[in-house]
């Protein structure tokens, strides 16, 4: 129990949906607090509404009428009497308007400060933060005039990006594998850079084409104290989306680990960093380089693996911290003695572009059995919605081992039923029984040839 | 919309139409499965006319369900039990644009925007909605009289709460 003032239930508004908006109810309920959610109006009878003590609805369907707004999260959260407001990840959570609103109206936001989102949120800001704090970073060469940009090149080795200084959002970035290509590419990009974003400058960028997605879950006590709740490795990915993610990242050497582990949490403690936190890096598979990409300042979608792992309660901990209490983190080691592996449902088809499947779920059944999680929104006769992403679950197994975890994962995942959409099922059917998969430590590179190959074989097969 | 067996809303105002035009005191209708009464009397052995009607009516209208509704202006059919049969509105209710709270005053302490029975344009304010310190008017959305606020002065609202009813005016 929870010693908020005067002894009253502290009130926790949930401003999210879907399965994390599930969780963070849970976690209210851990703490012995009263979780209030702040729903659209398509979700007031979604599972979170009903397991919530009560439901705001705070705009319509469209997320930017509802989930995005940031004066009507403030507000729900005034009505419900909050004394701490959860984000969940996407929409408002690393929002720092958010976190203003809230700070004016005395309700805590279970989150960082708004200027460390704010430190974080932009790419170069960003980079330059991990660059104070030590944090090893790609080599890059900022631009002024494209005609010499080919000498910049030479110097920095190929392959490299060509990025935006003010971009965003992927566009712009141009890939160059030798100094013709280069002199050739730059001037477009800085023409394009202009048109985009106002501002024509470029860097250049070391680009490692075969690199692993290792991050660091981190938890800041908000004074500069850091603990480190070990890594996951989330390279199973498919246009920059993560697929399966696990904890710990396999294969990694101690040194290496020790790099990634003490980067982040020098990087936490310049920051004094509150709550929550996961620090994303490259890992290169063809040399040494560990390379920082960006710091998430919110709870991941992939938290349940580092929670299995080291038995834990992350989003607990999270709003303890917000409402002033101990966070009752135990301190763990750098590997955790078991290994959990999370594959993501998604409401897509596979066979067709992995394009957006929603519709009305008539059947769904969950596996049992030790060690599976599945965390989750979705129940037979759910009308999955067309408005916001699709997740549907995310079916989690902690083993023994790495091998034992993919080997329950693979027959846990085959005793899901979901009938009504098509899933990403068998995707995760392919992956698991993949023996580069199996042995761990694919690139991010790796998911998209390898699930080509399956289905031109598919095709051959049919003919 | 109209099948042989169920009447619409424009057939029961035309029903009404014809009714009144007679020398009716009062009146059953029985459809096949919708009865209408209708009298010029507050008539006490009759079911409130609301009750009887609405929930039977096949027409576009929704049934007013408790807040939220998922619409922003939702049509019901309002039937003043006690009134006379003609002229016959349809009531609208006014929901809530956004989440936040409800004045019926521009300033505190100030005259109110409209009170009940006001005449309103489609643009009259009926009221503010203040959502962090930033105001919002709300405007009444259909032409007719106010016929009652649903939310007291200075209520907490969600989106999509029903706010007032405008009986609109069908004479135009």
């Amino acid at each position: 129990m929870t010693n908020a003032p005067e002894g009253k239930i502290p009130v926790v508004l949930v401003a999210n949906r879907g399965e994390i908006a599930v969780r963070i109810v849970a976690a209210a309920r851990r703490i012995g607090a009263s979780p209030v959610l702040a729903a659209s109006a398509a979700d007031a009878d979604s599972l979170a509404a009903r397991l919530a003590d009560r439901v705001i609805i705070i705009g319509p369907a469209q997320a930017g009428k509802s989930y995005l707004r940031p004066e009507y999260v403030a507000e729900a959260a005034v009505h419900a009497g909050a004394d701490v407001v959860h984000a969940g990840y996407g929409f408002l959570s690393e929002q720092p308007e958010l976190a203003e609103l809230l700070e004016a109206q005395n309700i805590a936001f279970a989150g960082p400060r708004p200027e460390t989102l704010r430190a974080v949120g932009d790419k170069t800001s960003a980079r330059r933060v991990a660059v104070a704090a030590g944090v090893p970073v790609a080599v890059a060469t900022e631009i002024d005039d494209p005609s010499f940009a080919a000498a910049l090149g030479d110097a920095l080795g190929y392959p490299l990006l060509i990025k935006a200084v003010h971009g965003g959002g992927g566009r712009g970035i141009r890939l160059v594998h030798n100094s013709a290509e280069l002199a050739e590419l730059a001037p477009q990009a800085a023409a394009e850079a202009q048109a985009a974003f106002g501002n024509g400058a470029l860097y250049l960028e070391r680009f490692y084409p075969a690199a692993r997605h290792v991050e660091v879950q981190v938890f800041g006590d908000g004074e500069g104290g850091v603990q480190v709740f070990g890594d996951r490795d989330c390279s199973v990915q498919r246009r920059h989306q993560k697929l399966i993610e696990e904890c710990p990242a396999p294969g990694l050497s101690k040194a290496r680990r020790l790099v990634l582990h003490d980067a982040s949490r020098a990087l936490v403690k310049a920051l004094r960093y509150r709550g929550a936190g996961t620090v994303e890096f490259l890992v290169d598979t063809e040399s040494d380089d560990v390379v920082f990409l960006e710091m998430n300042a919110r709870i991941q979608v992939e938290h349940p693996v580092t929670e299995e792992a080291f038995g834990i309660d992350l989003v607990a901990a999270q709003l303890r911290l917000a409402l002033g209490l101990d966070p009752q983190l135990p301190d763990v080691p750098a590997v955790p003695s078991v290994v959990a592996i999370e594959v993501r449902i998604n409401a897509e088809d596979p066979d067709n572009d992995f394009r957006p499947n929603p519709g009305l779920i008539t059947h769904v059944d969950w596996p049992r059995g030790p060690g599976i999680r599945v965390d989750t929104h979705v129940e037979s006769g759910y009308r999955f919605p067309p408005f916001y992403d699709s997740l549907m679950a995310k079916l989690i197994v902690r083993a023994c081992s790495r091998t034992a975890a993919v080997e329950a994962l693979r027959s846990a995942a085959d005793a899901v039923r979901i009938e009504g959409v098509k899933t990403t099922l068998p995707l995760h059917d392919f992956v698991l029984s993949h023996p580069d998969f199996i042995r761990g430590g694919v690139s991010t590179t790796w998911f998209a040839p390898a699930w080509e190959h399956r289905n031109s074989l598919i095709k051959e097969v049919a003919q | 919309m109209t099948t042989p067996s169920t009447p619409s809303w424009q057939d029961i105002l035309d029903l009404v139409t014809q009714l009144d035009d007679g020398s009716f005191a009062s009146a059953t209708v029985e459809f096949r499965d919708v009865s209408v009464r209708v009298s010029r009397s507050a008539d006490a052995t009759a079911p409130a006319a609301p009750s009887a009607l609405a929930p039977q009516v096949p027409q576009p209208t929704a049934t007013v369900v408790a807040p939220p509704a998922a619409t922003a202006v939702t049509t019901v059919p309002v039937v003043a039990a006690a009134s006379p049969v003609a002229p016959v509105s349809t009531g609208t209710l006014v929901t809530a644009p956004i989440i936040g709270v409800f004045y019926r005053s521009p300033t505190p302490g100030a005259a109110p925007f409209v009170e009940p029975g006001a005449t309103v344009t489609a643009d009259t304010t009926i009221g503010i909605i203040e959502v962090m310190k930033l105001m919002n008017p709300v405007s009444a959305g259909s032409a007719g009289f106010l016929k009652e606020f649903l939310v007291a002065d200075n209520a907490q609202i969600e989106f999509g709460q029903p706010l007032a009813v405008i009986i609109e005016d069908t004479s135009s």
